[in-house]
C-alpha cells in the first residue's frame, strides 16, 4: 500500500519535472512557501469568521471578474468601465429605491440600464471600435451621468427596504452574496463548457477571422459579452447598496475595499487566474479562483498589519507573477510537428 | 572537397514526438542542396537546428570542420548561416534600404537614408532587384519582390550558407522564376544554399543534390540528375504514389446548382458570369493576384462586392456575411488557413464542429456525445487520426491542418464547396488525399469550385476550368481541351501582348 503510493508520488514528481520547466517549478514553490509561512504566522487566519470574510471580499470582486472573463475570453480585451457601470447601477438602484418603487422594480430598472450600457459598448466594439478607447469613453460617460443624476450626493433609502436579504442576509452561515458568487461561478462555468454560446466565446476569442468564416460574428458576440459583464457589475452594485442602504458614485472608486481601484482589481483577478489576454484560453473558474486567491493574500497582509501601499504592491506582484508563470507553461506545452 | 556543413546522427524529440531520429545532412561550398520530405518528416526541425533556432538536439554539428552547438539564431548568423523564413519579417512601412539594414550592423550608427540607399544598392542588384529604388516603401512591392528583399537583407550579413524555406510557396510564376534565378546567381558566387520546397519541379530545376527526409530519418544525398519526379516522390513517401490526381470522366451536364450573375468582387475589373454544377469540380485558373480567390470569397459572403447575384436553390441573392452563406449550404476555405481557416489554439474536435454548433446542441446546450460522434466520423473521412482529436490544431503539420480546415465543412453537409488554393504548403502525400476527397465529395453530389495558381493542380484536378487574367474573365476550357499549355496561355497572355516578358529565361 505504502509502496504503491510512493510510486504514484514519484510519477507525479517525474511528470512535473517533465512537463514544466525548472524555472516555473521554482517560482511556484517559492510562492507556495511564502503563502504557507504567511498563513501560518498570521494571527487568527484560520478562523471561521476570517474565512467568511475572505470569501465575502472575494465575492464582490469575483462576480464582476466572472462577467469580465466572458469579454476577455471572447478576444474583446477588457472593459475599463466596470467601476463606472457599477456606479451608474448603484445610483439607479438607490434612486429608484428611495422613490419607493420597491426592491423588485428597482432591481429590474437597474438591470435594464446596465444591459443598455453593456449593449452600447458591445455594439461599438463589435463594429470595430478599440475596446480600450470605447470603454474608456463609456467610463467617462457613465460616471458623468451618475454623478449628475445624484448631484454627487449620497442617495440613501430607509430600512426596511426589502433588500436586506441580499445585502446582509445569510444562508447556512454563509453571507448571501457569497452564495450568489458560488452560484454565479458554477453557472458561468456551465455556460462556457457546455453551451454552444460558451463554445462560440472560445472560438471567436481564439481566432476572430476564423470565427467569422464559420458563421460566428464578433458583433453579436461583443454585444452579448459586454451585457454579461455589465449585468454582473450591476448585480454587485445592487448587493452593495442593499447592504449599506445608500449609494454614491465614488463607492467603487479608489476608497473602495482594500486594494485600490475596482476596475483594476477586477482586471487583476481575471489575469491572476491565468486567462489569456488575447482570448480563447481560460475559464470563469480561473477568475473565481483568482478572486479567492487575491482576497486571501490581501487578508493575510491585513492580519500582519500592512497598510494599503504594500497590499496594492502585492496585487501588482501577483499579476506579474501569474503572467510569467502562465506564459512559461504555455510556451513549454507547445510542440509543433 | 570537404563539406562546409555536416550534421550527423541528429536526434530531436518534442515530448513524445520524435521529430528527428538520427538524421544526417551535408552541404558543399557553392552547392544548392534541395531538402524535401512530407510535412512532419522533420524538414522544419532540421532547418531550425541548422539555423540555431533549436538547440535541444543530440548529434554532431560540424561547420567548416569545427564542432559547434548554437544556442541562439544570432550565434548561427554570426557564423555565417542565414535563414529566410516562410513568413516575411520585413517592416512594411519602412523603405527598402532601411529594411535591408534592419539589424544595424555593417552600416554607420548614424546614417542618412541616402547612405543606406547607396549601401543597399549592391545587395539589391545581387537578388535581381537592381531596378528597385532603395527608398521605395516596402509595402509597394509585390510579395515576390518582398521575398527577394528579405534575402537581400540576409546577404548584407555576408552568409556562407543561406537557407530558403519554401521561398516560393506564396508566389506566382514570374516571382518564383526571379527567386530561382537569384539562387543560381548566388551559388555561382560560391554561396551554399539549402533549398526547402514542396514544389518538386523547382527542386529539380535548381538543386545540385537532394536530401530526402522521411519520418525523421534521412536518405543518402543524391544527385538531382539521377532522379526524376516519380522516383523522388517514392523516396519521400517510402512507397509508390500511383495517381496523384483522381480519374476524370466526362460528365453529363444537367441543370446548374448555382448561377453566378455579374458577380463583381472589389478587386476584379468587371463582373463574372458562370454556372456551377453538382457533381463537378470547377477550376478557376489565374495567376497570383488575378482575383480568382476573390470570386470565391464573394460567393461565400466574406468579401465586399460591387454587385452581382447568385441564383441558387430557387433564390436570387448574394450572401452579405459568411453566416448567410453557411446557412444556405455554401462552404468556403480561404487560401490562408492560419488566418481564417482554423482555430489553432483550440482542439481539433472544436475546429471540426465549429461551423455546425447548432446541429450538435439542443436548446443551446451542447451534446458532447453527439459532437464526439460527428467529429470522429468527419476526421476519419478526411484521414485525420481520430486519436489526435483532443490535440490543439496548431501542433499539426501543414497537410494535416489543411485537412482539418476542409473537414470542418463536412459538418454542415454543404451543397457548394469553394476552396482557394486547396494544397498550399501541403506535402505530396496529403495532397493526393485531399484531391481524392474532393473528388469523392463531388461524386456524392456536391458542387466543388477550386481556385489555384498551381498550374499542375489546375490542369489535372478539375472537370472544367474558367480562366481569369488580371481581373478579367477570359474563357472556359472543357475536359477535352485541358492542358497546361492552353490554360497558361489564357492566364498569362490572353491578348498576345508583346513585351513585359522580363527574365523568363529559365
Amino acid at each position: 500500500m505504502s509502496n504503491s503510493s510512493s510510486v504514484v508520488k514519484q510519477n507525479f514528481i517525474h511528470r512535473l519535472a517533465r512537463d514544466y520547466s525548472p524555472l516555473v517549478l521554482i517560482m511556484v514553490a517559492v510562492f507556495i512557501a511564502i503563502f504557507v509561512i504567511g498563513a501560518a504566522t498570521a494571527p487568527n487566519f484560520l478562523t471561521v469568521l476570517n474565512i467568511k470574510t475572505i470569501l465575502r471580499d472575494a465575492a464582490i470582486v469575483g462576480i464582476m471578474a466572472i462577467g469580465l472573463t466572458f469579454v476577455t475570453l471572447s478576444g474583446n480585451f477588457f472593459l475599463l468601465s466596470m467601476k463606472e457601470t457599477a456606479a451608474l447601477s448603484i445610483i439607479a438602484f438607490a434612486t429608484s429605491m428611495s422613490a419607493g418603487y420597491g426592491f423588485e422594480l428597482s432591481f429590474l430598472f437597474t438591470m435594464v440600464i446596465a444591459m443598455a450600457a453593456g449593449a452600447i459598448q458591445g455594439l461599438l466594439i463589435g463594429l470595430g471600435g478599440n475596446p480600450i478607447v470605447v470603454t474608456l469613453g463609456a467610463a467617462g460617460l457613465f460616471f458623468g451621468i451618475s454623478s449628475w443624476w445624484s448631484d454627487n450626493l449620497v442617495v440613501s433609502f430607509r430600512r426596511p427596504h426589502g433588500a436586506e436579504w441580499l445585502g446582509s442576509g445569510s444562508f447556512l452561515g454563509l453571507p448571501n452574496i457569497t452564495i450568489a458568487f458560488i452560484i454565479i461561478a458554477i453557472f458561468a462555468e456551465f455556460v462556457l463548457r457546455r453551451t454552444s454560446f460558451g463554445r462560440q466565446v472560445y472560438l471567436v476569442g481564439s481566432n476572430r477571422a476564423a470565427g467569422r468564416a464559420t458563421g460566428h460574428e464578433n458583433l453579436s458576440m461583443a454585444i452579448k459579452v459586454c451585457i454579461i459583464a455589465s449585468v454582473c457589475s450591476a448585480f454587485v452594485a445592487i448587493a452593495f447598496s442593499a447592504q449599506v442602504s445608500s449609494a454614491h458614485v465614488n463607492y467603487f472608486s479608489s476608497s473602495f475595499g482594500s486594494s485600490g481601484d475596482m476596475t483594476i482589481m477586477v482586471i487583476a483577478t481575471v489575469m491572476v487566474g491565468g486567462n489569456s489576454i488575447m482570448g480563447g484560453y481560460g475559464s470563469s473558474l480561473r477568475s473565481s479562483i483568482g478572486a479567492v486567491f487575491i482576497s486571501t493574500v490581501d487578508n493575510m497582509m491585513v492580519l500582519h498589519g500592512y497598510n494599503s501601499g504594500p497590499r496594492v504592491l502585492a496585487v501588482g506582484l501577483m499579476i506579474v507573477f501569474s503572467i510569467m508563470v502562465f506564459a512559461l507553461v504555455q510556451r513549454g506545452s507547445r510542440s509543433v510537428e | 572537397m570537404q563539406p562546409i556543413l555536416k550534421l550527423s546522427n541528429i536526434k530531436r524529440n518534442y515530448g513524445a514526438i520524435k521529430a528527428l531520429r538520427g538524421a544526417n545532412f551535408e552541404i558543399m561550398p557553392g552547392e544548392v542542396m534541395g531538402l524535401v520530405g512530407e510535412n512532419g518528416a522533420g524538414k522544419s526541425t532540421m532547418v531550425k537546428i541548422i539555423s540555431g533556432f533549436d538547440s535541444g538536439f543530440e548529434g554532431e554539428y560540424l561547420l567548416n570542420g569545427e564542432q559547434l552547438h548554437f544556442s541562439s539564431p544570432i550565434q548561427a548568423e554570426r557564423s555565417g548561416i542565414a535563414v529566410a523564413q516562410q513568413e516575411l519579417s520585413l517592416i512594411k512601412t519602412m523603405c527598402v534600404a532601411e529594411n535591408i539594414f534592419l539589424a544595424g550592423d555593417s552600416v554607420p550608427t548614424f546614417a542618412t537614408k541616402k547612405t543606406l540607399a547607396k549601401n543597399a544598392k549592391p545587395y539589391l542588384e545581387e537578388v535581381g532587384l537592381g531596378h528597385v529604388d532603395p527608398l521605395t516603401s516596402t509595402d509597394r512591392l509585390s510579395i515576390g519582390e518582398q521575398h527577394l528583399i528579405e534575402v537581400a537583407r540576409l546577404l548584407a550579413h555576408d552568409p556562407q550558407i543561406l537557407i530558403l524555406d519554401e521561398p516560393t510557396a506564396a508566389l506566382g510564376e514570374t516571382d518564383s522564376i526571379r527567386i530561382l534565378n537569384m539562387v543560381n546567381r548566388l551559388s555561382e558566387r560560391g554561396k551554399s544554399i539549402i533549398y526547402v520546397s514542396h514544389r518538386l519541379d523547382e527542386i529539380f530545376k535548381i538543386s545540385d543534390r537532394i536530401i530526402v527526409l522521411r519520418d525523421g530519418e534521412s536518405q543518402e544525398p543524391r544527385q538531382a540528375s539521377e532522379l526524376d519526379v516519380n522516383s523522388l516522390v517514392e523516396l519521400m513517401l517510402g512507397r509508390e504514389l500511383k495517381n496523384m490526381y483522381p480519374k476524370r470522366i466526362k460528365k453529363e451536364i444537367s441543370k446548374p446548382i448555382m448561377e453566378v450573375k455579374n458577380l463583381w468582387p472589389d478587386r476584379l475589373l468587371e463582373g463574372v458570369n458562370f454556372n456551377i454544377y453538382a457533381g463537378e469540380i470547377l477550376g478557376l485558373a489565374g495567376q497570383l493576384g488575378s482575383g480568382t480567390g476573390d470570386i470565391l470569397a464573394a460567393i461565400a459572403g466574406s468579401t465586399r462586392t460591387r454587385g452581382g447575384e447568385l441564383i441558387y436553390k430557387g433564390k436570387t441573392f448574394l450572401p452579405k456575411s459568411p453566416k448567410e452563406a453557411i446557412d444556405s449550404g455554401i462552404a468556403y476555405c480561404s487560401d490562408d488557413r492560419k488566418h481564417d481557416g482554423l482555430f489553432l489554439g483550440r482542439p481539433i474536435s472544436e475546429n471540426l464542429s465549429s461551423a455546425a454548433l447548432k446541429s450538435i446542441s439542443k436548446n443551446g446546450i451542447r451534446l458532447p456525445k453527439l459532437e464526439n460522434e460527428m467529429v470522429t466520423e468527419n476526421a476519419i473521412k478526411f484521414t485525420i487520426d481520430p486519436s489526435r482529436i483532443p490535440q490543439e490544431a496548431g501542433v499539426l503539420s501543414g497537410g494535416n491542418q489543411q485537412k482539418v480546415a476542409l473537414a470542418k465543412w463536412l459538418a454542415i453537409h454543404p451543397d457548394v464547396i469553394l476552396v482557394n488554393e486547396p494544397t498550399r504548403g501541403v506535402d505530396v502525400g496529403a495532397r493526393a488525399e485531399i484531391y481524392q476527397k474532393l473528388r469523392e465529395l463531388a461524386d456524392d453530389g456536391a458542387a466543388i469550385v477550386v481556385a489555384s495558381t498551381d498550374i499542375q493542380e489546375i490542369t489535372n484536378l478539375p472537370d472544367r476550368v474558367i480562366t481569369i487574367y488580371r481581373g478579367i474573365q477570359i474563357g472556359e476550357i472543357g475536359l477535352e481541351d485541358m492542358s497546361a499549355a492552353t490554360i497558361l496561355e489564357e492566364i498569362t497572355n490572353p491578348f498576345n501582348e508583346k513585351g513585359l516578358q522580363g527574365d523568363e529565361d529559365l
